[in-house]
């Protein structure tokens, strides 16, 4: 367990005083008052404390109005607390530019930080101090882009029960929740928020499973019957090649075959020709005998 | 069930509020970021760094931490938190940085209690300079002693030699070494001790630095305790529901009372990464793309790329396995690797489908956006998993390279070979082979491997081997490149323990377990007699204390701490959580000097036969 002996060291600076002050020893304390004021305070610190603080003024601001804004408005819009839709948007547009502005300056004060000229150490550190700051502005950027969900979910919810059902009963719960002060309602309300919003993303990636499950299997299909109509269509150029071939030869075919009837009937006319000169012959060689 | 708190946990909560300028830190996590730097002498470093990462560190507004002997520049506008130990040299620095006006204030925490004159030396140092006011505040924080697991603490990292076995055991030490030797130890086991808040019952055997530490012990708790209104152990110190009503036992042992089993060759995870690669502070250095050299004679030409590893409390696999034999771990990375490829696969299936073209003019434009639209909600909801499967993915490889590093040594070395010899020879088990035929094997082992395995041989053995054989095995070693100092010291400690001890020799119980056989290593035995109260002749003789000096002796107690002057071993520690988890409801935690593996230990040995 940690003890804290500050006092036991205060009581030791005590000793030591008394016990320079006998001695005679003194300290010129005013000198050193001056030679440490005199000494150049840099511009970095007090520049980065202005950055988290106007961060803090931003998440204050959200905070501060984040039950409002948050609440989504009813049909019966009497309370005068409740917030409208175009304050929303102003809100929504002030915190954006504001994020922006500070987002702005840590860039700056960065590149200033890289212009000077210091030691590798203070370089670091101010590094260091630079990557705090984003990181607790990016905190803040989370809380506003949280409770713009939020809005946006709202928005789109209400759209859909109006065009569906027309008696309002979520929004009579909301009216509820609004007259309670207490904050750990308020985050219980976003926890559930939250849980619909998780419930609602897994049936949602449930059905994009299914969806997707089924595409895949139809473009693998598809591709399936494309690959086989490929193939087909080289066999069909093929078997057209083929076919031309074919025609080609069969006309081939038939003219040599009438060719070659053609040259038959010749051949058998030249053959009844010597038949008939040669008996034609023979005759004549008879009649010449006798 | 007796409530117990974590050791680590306790440690961390410690220095995170330390850090929060001693203050506790808020859960708040949207607050305003406030940075600090923070200096740190090599005691401080060993104490964080097993329990804090850079990360962490970061997160709790640290922008620099820096060495205090280091060349710092002024950083006017930051704070400052200082962790060291309150030596003569770094007073003298603070006291310089304070004249340096280095920062713009000062949170000054020493590791162990400052004196009251050293505390005048800042004072003065502050006045010169006129920074009183900048010293914000000053603590003791009572952290001298490096916590490495929920149950294992060590006292020293740096200048370990100081107090090791070596330093204690040595010839030629004068009384007044082994005095400061001693104070150190007590002083860091007295700030253990307020850490945890219980005042415990020391129980120690006769006759050796063991019992040194203990009587010192004994009265520096018994000062303070004795002084109500300074005491660190009164109600307001201590927090609510710490061993409630039962104060911790805390044993304390000697190194000699077993010589072995430092020299053991080991089987499960944590304790074999200690002895084969490079591990101190629960990090391994390793270097990569030469494999394992054991070849005493070749030095690898290829380029070795030098790596480290982390070994923490969130590394799932690590907490499952760093106390299991060799070949599950094997197969459990294995395993891992196939669940993550399992997951993997499926993210990159979704990212073919992301990225793929829609099928030509088959589904209409509408369908394809939507779709689109729907697969990237899917895509972000996996990659919100992203990150953990990266982080699954850097730990698999993690225990992929440091278990192929492992296996690379035990293949070479044939480390399997000795240690089924040596647990054999410590449960004096029958013999299968010879030892002198493992020794003149030129393919197994490194000489000191040899050594090793001769030195368990000849501790374990029940009588001392003959001239005859001895001069044979010594032959055998000088072949095989060993040196022998060792030896000699061995001798001479055998010779004394025998004496000593009369008869008392290295004895491995084997316990009967349902699931597996357990061996309780001569440590674990004297714990397990003590704490079960068993009548035993070597621990019957164990010397009591109880600071509080109540009347009636505490006999039951449901924790443990168990001390062993003179340095300690992962091979021990694994020995007593394997203990420990067949006792329900009983916690145990494992401390020592320092942590040297086998190969520390032979050298110190040999250092030792030396003289």
């Amino acid at each position: 367990m940690a003890v804290d002996i500050t006092l036991l060291f205060k009581a030791s600076v005590k000793t030591v005083k008394t016990r320079n002050k006998a001695i005679g020893i003194g300290f010129d304390s005013t000198k050193d008052e001056i030679f440490k004021r005199s000494r150049p305070k840099s511009g970095f610190s007090p520049k980065a404390k202005e950055v988290i603080t106007n961060i803090t003024k931003l998440k204050d601001f959200l905070l501060q109005h984040r039950k409002d804004y948050v609440s989504a408005g009813s049909l019966i819009s009497s309370d005068l607390t409740r917030m409208t839709d175009n304050e929303r948007d102003q809100i929504d547009q002030d915190a954006q530019i504001f994020m922006r502005t500070c987002s702005e300056a840590i860039k700056q004060l960065r590149n200033e930080a890289v212009k000077q000229v210091t030691s590798a150490q203070v370089k670091e550190h101010r590094g260091a101090v630079l990557d705090l700051i984003e990181i607790y502005l990016r905190g803040v950027c989370k809380l506003y882009s949280e409770q713009r969900a939020i809005r946006v979910k709202r928005m789109v919810d209400k759209k859909r029960l109006v065009s569906e059902v027309p008696n309002n009963p979520v929004n009579l719960w909301e009216e509820g929740r609004v007259e309670d002060e207490l904050s750990p309602e308020e985050i219980q309300m976003f926890e559930q928020e939250n849980q619909r919003l998780v419930s609602e993303m897994n049936s949602l990636v449930d059905e994009v499973r299914q969806i997707e499950g089924k595409v895949v299997e139809i473009s693998r299909l598809q591709e399936i019957f494309a690959e086989k109509v490929l193939q087909q269509e080289t066999e069909i150029d093929s078997i057209h090649q083929l076919v031309v071939g074919a025609t080609e030869n069969v006309k081939e075919g038939n003219e040599d075959i009438r060719e070659a009837i053609k040259n038959n009937a010749g051949f058998r006319v030249w053959i009844l020709f010597f038949l008939v000169m040669c008996s034609f012959s023979l005759l004549f060689l008879d009649w010449y005998d006798s | 069930h007796t409530h117990t708190v974590r050791q680590t946990h306790t440690n961390t909560v410690a220095l995170k509020r330390m850090l929060n300028f001693n203050a506790p830190p808020l859960k708040n996590a949207a607050a305003e970021p406030v940075w600090k730097v923070l200096i740190y002498d090599r005691f401080g470093q060993d104490i964080i760094s097993p329990l804090l990462s850079v990360k962490e560190l970061r997160d709790m507004g640290i922008t620099l931490h820096l060495l205090l002997h280091s060349d710092r520049d002024p950083i006017p506008d930051v704070p400052a938190v200082y962790f060291v130990m309150p030596t003569e040299e770094n007073i003298d620095r603070i006291c310089q940085d304070l004249r340096n006006q280095l920062y713009e204030s000062y949170y000054l925490n020493f590791i162990s209690a400052i004196s009251r004159s050293k505390l005048e030396d800042i004072a003065s140092a502050a006045l010169a300079a006129n920074a009183v006011t900048q010293v914000t505040k000053v603590y003791d924080q009572y952290l001298n002693f490096i916590t490495l697991e929920d149950d294992m603490f060590t006292l020293c990292h740096q200048n370990k030699e100081l107090i090791s076995y070596h330093a204690i055991n040595r010839a030629d030490i004068q009384d007044t070494e082994m005095e400061a030797i001693m104070d150190t130890v007590v002083d860091s086991l007295f700030c253990f001790f307020v850490t945890l808040g219980a005042v415990p019952i020391i129980r120690c055997p006769r006759g050796n630095a063991a019992e040194m530490v203990a009587v010192k012990l004994d009265k520096k708790l018994r000062e303070n305790l004795r002084d109500a209104r300074n005491s660190l152990f009164t109600g307001d110190n201590m927090a609510a529901g710490q061993f409630s009503f039962q104060r911790p036992l805390f044993v304390l042992v000697d190194r000699n009372v077993d010589m072995a089993t430092p020299l053991h060759h080991t089987w499960t995870y944590q304790a074999l990464i200690h002895d084969v690669l490079d591990l101190q502070l629960n990090r391994v250095v390793m270097e990569e793309g030469a494999g394992a050299d054991p070849s005493p004679t070749g030095a690898r030409p290829k380029k070795k790329i030098r790596k480290t590893y982390d070994l923490t409390a969130a590394d799932k696999f690590w907490q499952k396995h760093k106390g299991s034999p060799f070949p599950e771990v094997a197969e459990s990375v294995q395993e891992e690797l196939d669940s993550y490829r399992a997951q993997e696969d499926e993210v990159k299936h979704l990212k073919s489908i992301m990225s793929r073209t829609s099928p030509d003019g088959r589904l209409s434009g509408w369908c394809v956006f939507s779709l689109r639209l729907k697969t990237l909600c899917l895509y972000i909801l996996c990659c919100s998993s992203l990150p953990e499967l990266l982080e699954k993915k850097r730990l698999i490889d993690l225990h992929t390279n440091v278990a192929t590093a492992v296996l690379d040594h035990i293949k070479s070395r044939k480390l399997d070979v000795y240690f089924e010899y040596e647990e054999k020879l410590m449960s004096k088990s029958t013999l299968d082979k010879s030892l002198l035929d493992i020794i003149s094997d030129p393919d197994a082992g490194t000489p000191e491997d040899k050594m090793r395995l001769f030195l368990i041989y000849y501790i374990t053995a029940q009588q001392a081997p003959s001239e005859s054989d001895l001069e044979q095995y010594k032959t055998a070693l000088l072949d095989a490149g060993c040196d022998l100092s060792p030896l000699n010291y061995i001798k001479q400690w055998n010779l004394f323990s025998r004496v000593m001890n009369s008869g008392s020799q290295f004895v491995m119980e084997g316990v009967k377990n349902l699931v597996l056989k357990q061996h309780n290593l001569p440590v674990t035995r004297i714990l397990d007699n003590l704490m079960e109260m068993k009548s035993n002749p070597e621990t019957d003789d164990y010397r009591y204390f109880d600071p509080k000096m109540l009347r009636g002796s505490e006999r039951y107690h449901a924790n443990a701490i168990v001390f062993v002057v003179g340095g300690g071993n992962y091979i021990e520690y694994q020995n007593l959580v394997d203990y420990a988890k067949f006792k329900q409801g009983k916690k145990v935690v494992y401390g020592c000097s320092e942590l040297s593996n086998a190969a520390q230990f032979t050298k110190q040995l040999s250092q030792l036969g030396q003289k």
